[in-house]
């Protein structure tokens, strides 16, 4: 054991730095990192709703399992709770106005803000019919309720008003809350925070849920949340879950093999000090760069045990007998160091993704694999004794038949040709086109909230319109005339439905009878009618002081939080602009709204679904340009490292196994996504250690060709044990990997030993 | 107290299935009360209590400030112990209004309007919801958390007067004046800031 002291304190070092970095780590789980960038002025739109719209500040709350009399009480318990927390813009659960402050200054400005406020509301027949309403309404039951604001607004224009506003909901009201089938109570809660913002989002999680336990709810009853804070916590549960799994099982894997293979326990404490070193160079490179790093791209990092591994294999196994670590070490360095550049130039593609999310796994990787190089060549010689870790020789019936594959090098060539062909002819593999299924959010997360997003009314938001103008009064203008020239075919929602325009305000208070008029109006529908002469006098003094107020905008709404919070999706500022949107709904003929839309100058169509896939497809095409300029590299490395004939064989290996790869893949039923296409780059750097090495003893002896094979070996099934696991992640960029490293390595390991160049002797 | 057990008693009056009491049954109602008649109230609300389920008509007289002539309506009342009350408007335009436990149902076909609203919501309607329920039921603690109670009259002839607690309450609805005799219940009059109101019911024979 003392012969190994300063390879464990090398290792002790090692492990102390890790807690003293990730101190100043900080570590994101959040779907957009793996986001593309924006070509487009449409996709730049959508991308900023992806990151910091509406959408991403709306946590829904499903309450159930208990009767409805109960999850009404519990859904108003906790609006009352949650309304009076800073941390929400809008609680609403489907009960009136909460606000009395409120309240009173919408009813003052009624006649501005309601959409019954038409000239026609105020004829001498629609004022009697207005009257007899009221009259009806008095004999009710709900009497005190209609003397309330009978004789102030007879013609209904404010609840008209509030009637407008709820429209925008499809849920029943049921015991005063919004009630789905089930019973399921619903509440919508907006966070005042970004949806980016994990913390805060997370801090909004907890108080959902804390006010539900102080509604002391009944046995039974459960609650279900959806929402950007429950996506993020979800997500980081998976990737964490999947990278512990996968790191443990590897871990005990590895080791055991690498026990088996090298007789001593000592091979897994040299595999881990180089990859001790390239985890830790990545973490810091990466959280220099970037300020942060990603939860997958620690994970994917984790996954660097089966890439880096391979050099201390590599030195150890190479050996010969009688030499020192430091002259294998420098014998082999030309081979490693020409390894070590091709996979960076591979990685490097990763980098010019454009989804930040990628980049980070590229430059961890790229960081990694320098370092772990930089450590087996200058720091593992030094630091283990020179007559360690005898290698237990491969079983001679495997070595042969790998050793004379290359005799069988036509065949091999054939096959490639057949897949090749094949794959042409099927029109190779099949793309995901589907944004959702890159996110790292567990799919029974997303089915919930699919659910409940559509019990609480929102419509499935398959387009978006928007505009942008000077300022909010010319947005609202703006969305008024856009909605007006859409109004014939498509219900469209926007922020002048609840705040209109100050001119149209004005227009609608202009268009009233004079005092005097409605007046003598007024007198003559009390015709017969049992009121009293001075009855309706508030109403025509409320009109009358309606005439004098000046238009509600969007900086007067600090006394009415509600409306405010109905505006702020549709209604924002946009830099030193405004930006209005509308939401049609319903969207049937995808065609029409498209030929309506570009009839309305500065009106912006955005296609949510068309718009992603074409993000995605944007994307994909860049990997794939990217790739080829990462091949292209690669091929002049191997060229310029091995001459033409040799770089030549290797790169035919290389594209071989890529090839077999995505055959198999599109095989196994898997929708091609940018994961797997950046992982069969690492891949294709992963396999080309297999090849250089085993093209190493082109001029060398048997013995030697045996070692390289073995250590050949050892690399693969480490790098299996590792990503072979990562295939049964959960997390999508995880899976991917996975999948395609493995079918790709095994593929890779099989076309080296048979593109080999053949042997001077035959065995 | 209840003697009469699950027996049919009159209310606003009988079930139109079951026969009307003999003088002896309805005696020997009485007997008990009358002796300990030192709390006619007490009796009063026996003999309420005593009331399973009753039907009547109604005639509703609506005085509001802005109208220079009541308005009238016209239905049927339904009570069933111990906790359902239903007054269905027939006349000049049908409404439901149903209170069952803690739900309230308000129903008017014409306008299509039906809405369903639990009490719990609706703090400021349930003295006046008990102010009826609970005199129905017989159930004076129920009134007494509501309303201060004073009562006159006999157990033939009684009258209760009921001041809402809340202020709040009292800022719209000042008084409650319930009139009967016996187990039955034959007027309801609210005095509010909406003006008057009288209901006054005729038990079905």
């Amino acid at each position: 054991m003392r012969r190994f002291a300063r390879l464990f304190l090398a290792l002790a070092v090692l492990a102390s730095a890790f807690p003293l970095l990730l101190r100043h780590v900080e570590l994101r789980s959040d779907i957009t990192d793996f986001l593309p960038a924006a070509t487009t002025e449409e996709s730049a739109f959508l991308l900023r709703e992806l990151r910091t719209g509406a959408a991403t500040r709306l946590l829904i709350a499903g309450i159930e399992g208990a009767p409805a009399e109960d999850l009404a009480r519990i859904s108003r318990t906790m609006a009352q709770r949650l309304s009076a927390d800073g941390l929400f813009a809008l609680v609403a659960n489907g009960s009136a106005l909460a606000n009395e402050e409120e309240a009173a200054l919408l009813f003052a400005h009624r006649y501005a803000l309601s959409p019954d406020v038409t000239p026609d509301a105020f004829t001498e027949p629609a004022l009697r019919g207005s009257l007899e309403g009221v009259l009806d309404g008095l004999q009710s039951s709900a009497a005190p309720l209609v003397r309330r604001f009978a004789f102030a607004d007879p013609t209904g224009a404010f609840l008209a008003m509030l009637r407008g506003w709820a429209g925008e909901g499809r849920v029943a009201t049921e015991h005063g809350v919004w009630m789905a089938a089930g019973p399921r109570a619903m509440l919508l809660a907006q966070t005042r925070a970004a949806g980016l913002d994990t913390q805060a989002q997370q801090a909004a999680v907890a108080a959902l849920r804390d006010a539900y336990a102080e509604a002391a709810p009944p046995a039974g009853a459960r609650l279900l949340l959806s929402g950007p804070g429950i996506f993020a916590a979800e997500a980081a549960a998976t990737v964490r879950a999947d990278v512990q799994l996968v790191s443990t099982l590897s871990f005990v894997l590895v080791g055991g093999f690498l026990f088996w293979r090298y007789r001593s326990p000592m091979m897994l404490a040299v595999v881990a000090v180089p990859l001790a070193l390239g985890t830790l160079a990545g973490l810091a490179v990466v959280a220099t760069v970037f300020g942060h790093v990603h939860g997958a791209a620690l994970g994917f990092g984790m996954t660097m045990l089966g890439v880096v591994d391979d050099y201390p294999i590599l030195l150890v196994t190479n050996r010969a007998p009688g030499e020192s670590l430091r002259d294998t070490a420098r014998r082999i360095w030309p081979t490693l160091r020409l390894a070590v550049a091709a996979a960076v130039a591979g990685l490097a593609p990763m980098l010019a993704s454009g989804f930040p999310g990628l980049a980070q796994l590229g430059l961890f990787a790229a960081s990694g694999l320098v370092a772990a190089a930089l450590a087996t060549r200058f720091l593992l010689p030094a630091l283990l004794p020179t007559d360690s870790l005898a290698v237990r020789p491969l079983p001679e019936r495997l070595a042969h038949a790998l050793l004379r594959l290359p005799a069988r090098r036509g065949l091999v060539l054939v096959l490639l040709g057949v897949v090749a062909a094949a794959m042409v002819a099927t029109g190779g593999p099949r793309m995901e086109r589907d944004l959702a299924a890159l996110s790292p959010v567990p799919e029974p997360v997303r089915v919930l909230d699919g659910e409940l997003r559509a019990q609480v009314g929102a419509p499935d938001v398959r387009a978006v319109l928007t505009l942008r103008a000077d300022s909010a009064e010319a947005a609202l203008q703006a969305a008024e005339r856009a909605a007006d020239a859409l109004a014939g075919a498509f219900t469209i929602d926007h922020a002048a439905r609840f705040l209109p325009s100050a001119a149209t305000q004005r227009a609608r208070i202009a268009a009233m009878p004079d005092d005097a008029t409605l007046d003598a109006r007024l007198a003559s529908a009390r015709d017969g009618l049992p009121f009293r002469a001075t009855a309706f006098d508030p109403f025509l003094a409320d009109v009358a002081a309606a005439r004098a107020l000046a238009p509600l905008t969007p900086d007067d709404l600090a006394a009415a939080p509600g409306l405010a919070a109905r505006i702020a999706p549709l209604l924002r500022r946009d830099g030193d602009a405004w930006r209005a949107l509308l939401l049609p709904s319903d969207v049937h003929d995808m065609a029409a709204l498209r030929t309506a839309v570009a009839g309305v100058p500065g009106l912006l169509l955005v296609e949510i679904k068309a718009e992603t896939e074409a993000l995605l497809a944007a994307n994909t095409g860049a990997a794939l340009r990217w790739g080829a300029v990462g091949g292209a590299a690669v091929l002049l490395l191997l060229g310029a490292g091995r001459g033409l004939r040799a770089g030549g064989r290797i790169a035919l290996a290389l594209a071989g196994a890529l090839l077999l790869t995505f055959a198999a893949l599109s095989a196994l039923g898997e929708a091609i996504t940018i994961f797997h296409l950046t992982a069969a780059l690492l891949l294709a750097g992963v396999g080309m250690d297999y090849a250089l090495f085993m093209s190493r003893s082109e001029n060398s002896d048997m013995a030697e060709a045996a070692r390289a094979l073995g250590s050949v070996i050892t690399c693969m099934v480490t790098t299996l044990l590792t990503f072979g696991l990562l295939a049964l992640c959960r997390t999508p960029v995880l899976q991917a990997t996975g999948l395609t490293v493995t079918i790709g390595v095994a593929c890779a390991f099989l076309l080296a030993c048979a593109l080999a160049p053949a042997r001077r002797r035959p065995i | 107290m209840n003697i009469a057990g699950r027996h049919q008693k009159p209310g606003w009056g009988f079930r139109g299935d079951s026969p009307p009491p003999t003088f002896l049954r309805r005696a020997l109602l009485l007997f008990p009360l009358t002796a300990q008649s030192a709390d006619p109230l007490a009796a009063v609300m026996a003999a309420l209590a005593a009331v399973r389920s009753s039907r009547a008509t109604f005639v509703e007289e609506k005085e509001v400030p802005e109208l220079d002539r009541p308005l009238v309506s016209r239905g049927t009342l339904a009570w069933r112990a111990p906790d359902r009350l239903e007054k269905r408007t027939i006349d000049p335009a049908p409404e439901l209004f149903l209170i069952e436990g803690d739900r309230l149902t308000l129903e008017r076909p014409q306008r299509g309007l039906r809405e369903t609203l639990s009490l719990d919501t609706a703090p400021e309607l349930r003295p006046l919801v008990e102010a009826l329920r609970a005199t129905l039921a017989g159930d004076i603690a129920t009134l007494r958390e509501h309303h201060e109670v004073r009562f006159s009259g006999d157990t033939t002839r009684w009258r209760i007067v009921l001041v809402p607690r809340s202020l709040r309450l009292r800022g719209a609805v000042q008084r409650i004046t319930l009139e009967g005799s016996d187990g039955v219940l034959t007027v309801v009059e609210t005095q509010g800031n909406e003006g008057r109101t009288r209901l006054t019911a005729t038990p079905v024979p």
